[in-house]
């Protein structure tokens, strides 16, 4: 597809199309002590504290990568995209996208970029999305032949062709997120941003948008960057992982490297018969061993991290040693993961 | 002919607002045409109990038929004012809708010029029906125009004034990046320059330097003096004096509209993305 605007085709594979070099982002917002005294303190002289969102973040992305961005909630992942994007300006440090200081994007740069926000529609809820879409063909400057020519493809391949003349906000919450999807990759843009994409959405429209992204990132070229709390969506889909904790990059690299470090590893959660006795200390001591971490202890229910090849093993070990009465095996969970990490920093 | 694409965007986001106001149906009966209707009608009543209050047969210079006639014009008129609640841009700022649109390239204000265009399109067309409907309906009472150049004189003062609106509601709406006070600072603007623009009552009812002041102002000269002008009690030709009124009020508030904006990104938290 070609456009009036000077962002069509690829980005050359291997330049940088996102810099970034200690970035920091301070917002400032006022404390207010609860009561009487602290409500008239505060009207009288309110004291103004600084939050530190992002603390010195250096990061470089290259046209055609897929990463994804992970961390707890107030981790900065937002203020980073928000920063980088140049929807807030930096406190300090420098940013750019396309070459280009990020607050000062010139419209050129803009046609290149998009968002999408999982929690903020694009769309205009009482107009059907194709309307929508006229919209932004125009906002975007895509030719009416190259639009139609796209519209065409995406909606085939995102399956919503029926919904498009219908108001948004008779969809469903999947059909939503496909057309926002649709309307972001409407200007082939070659540097997008999905803040958790699939949230809210069943098990089939998560695995199906993932496999989506996939293709466009392959097919297009367009560097995607996907910020998201599901593990699967960043797993099936990204090469490379950020991992920012407390506005810091925790880390920065391949994601299959990550995986055999610590992905490998199951949390296994038991629930113990009801009237059974208290497991022994010295028989949880026994199971824990070199590789498996006791994470949490609590009444009648007990939750191990275990390396996925010692599964098998230690359940054999469990069964014989404390009275089960149901378990759950999941992947390593975020928060573990990030504990884990931290700690193999501050060893390291 | 290629159209210009600042131009191309407008029209396609004109259109995509007049599909935004006719989306509800009854919304936009309500909204766009019973509005239209209460004014006028509301003004009948009311001075016609002013009027039996005071006793008076002349108010500011005015019978009653006559200040009827010129307060149905001035409610007439006031419906092609662009409204404070057309925009809903300070609640975007808080909400963080605005945020969608700081990544696109365009500017913000085309929406709002958008806005402006469909909500002069949709009452100028109202403006229209009630003026017809007015004149069959209600003989003798509705302000006929006194000349067709009188009614396009009017209507050009309305429209240009209705811009200056837009520029002042769109420059408050942006105190959204600073204060959380701006929907009180609208309904108090919309007082005092309704007030300004003779829309409360007759500016002939005021102290004559008080009256005269005002007629340096945009308000005036968007609601008050256009209808006047259709009246007969302005020659035709003060057009020229409103649109430079309204043309220095532009060439403040487009920059000032400008400077506010730009600050006010630079404060933008976006919030709820």
């Amino acid at each position: 597809m070609t456009s009036r605007a000077e962002h069509s085709g690829k980005a050359p594979v291997g330049q940088p199309v996102l810099r970034c070099q200690g970035l920091q982002k301070v917002f400032q917002t006022h404390r207010r002590d609860p009561g009487m005294r602290g409500l008239l303190r505060s009207f009288v002289a309110r004291e103004t504290i600084e939050v530190p969102a992002l603390r010195g973040i250096d990061l470089s992305i290259e046209a055609g990568e897929f990463v994804g961005l992970i961390g707890a909630n107030g981790a900065g992942k937002t203020t980073l995209v928000k920063v980088l994007t140049g929807i807030v300006p930096a406190t300090q440090g420098r940013s750019e996208l396309f070459g280009e200081p990020s607050f000062e994007l010139s419209d050129a740069a803009k046609s290149r970029l998009s968002i999408v926000m999982g929690q903020r529609s694009q769309l205009w809820w009482d107009l059907a999305p194709l309307d929508s879409f006229l919209l932004l063909r125009e906002i975007y400057r895509v030719e009416k032949s190259d639009f139609d020519l796209r519209l065409e493809q995406l909606a085939r391949r995102l399956a919503v062709t029926e919904q498009l003349r219908i108001p948004l906000r008779h969809l469903s919450l999947g059909q939503r997120m496909r057309m926002e999807i649709l309307g972001a990759f409407l200007h082939r843009p070659q540097l997008v941003f999905l803040d958790e994409p699939t949230i809210g959405l069943d098990l089939v429209s998560r695995e199906e948008i993932r496999t989506i992204l996939s293709e466009i990132n392959r097919e297009q070229g367009a560097t995607i960057v996907l910020s998201s709390h599901d593990m699967e969506d960043i797993e099936n889909t990204c090469r490379r992982l950020l991992i920012l904790s407390e506005g810091r990059l925790l880390y920065d690299g391949d994601l299959v490297k990550l995986r055999e470090r610590l992905f490998e590893k199951r949390a296994i959660e038991l629930h113990l018969e009801p009237h059974a006795a208290e497991p022994d200390p010295a028989v949880l001591a026994e199971l824990c061993g070199a590789d498996v971490q006791l994470l949490r202890s609590s009444a009648g229910a007990l939750s191990f991290a275990v390396p996925a090849a010692r599964v098998q093993p230690f359940l054999a070990q469990v069964f014989a040693r404390l009275a089960v009465r149901d378990l759950a095996i999941e992947r390593t969970p975020l928060d573990v993961l990030v504990r884990e990490l931290f700690q193999r920093e501050g060893e390291g | 002919m290629a159209v210009h694409p600042q131009v191309a965007l407008l029209l396609q986001a004109t259109l995509y607002e007049l599909k935004k106001v006719t989306a509800w149906r009854m919304g936009f009966f309500v909204r766009e045409i019973a509005r239209a209707l209460l004014r006028p009608l509301l003004t009948i009543f009311m001075f016609q109990a002013v009027f039996a209050a005071q006793g008076a047969t002349e108010l500011g210079g005015r019978d009653l038929d006559g200040t009827v006639r010129y307060l149905i014009a001035v409610a007439w008129i006031e419906g092609l004012i662009f409204h404070d609640r057309m925009l809903d841009l300070a609640e975007q700022i808080f909400q963080g809708y605005v945020t969608k649109y700081l990544v696109m390239p365009m500017r913000c204000f085309t929406l709002a010029l958008a806005r402006y265009v469909q909500f002069s399109i949709t009452q100028t067309g109202v403006a229209a029906l009630l003026g017809i409907g007015g004149a069959l309906l209600l003989p003798g009472v509705w302000p006929l125009p006194v000349a067709p150049e009188a009614l396009l004189a009017a209507l050009v003062l309305a429209l240009a004034g209705s811009y200056c609106f837009l520029l002042l509601y769109f420059l408050l709406n942006s105190i959204a990046f600073w204060l959380e006070v701006v929907w009180t600072l609208l309904v108090m603007t919309r007082f005092v320059t309704m007030f300004l623009a003779g829309v409360m009552l007759p500016l002939s009812w005021m102290p004559e330097p008080l009256a005269r002041a005002l007629e340096y102002g945009f308000p005036y000269w968007s609601i008050a003096g256009p209808a006047e002008i259709l009246l007969g009690e302005r020659p035709v030709s003060d057009v020229w004096t409103g649109l430079a009124v309204i043309g220095v009020s532009i060439t403040v508030l487009e920059p000032l509209r400008r400077v506010v904006w730009k600050r006010g990104l630079a404060r933008y938290g976006g919030s709820g993305m």
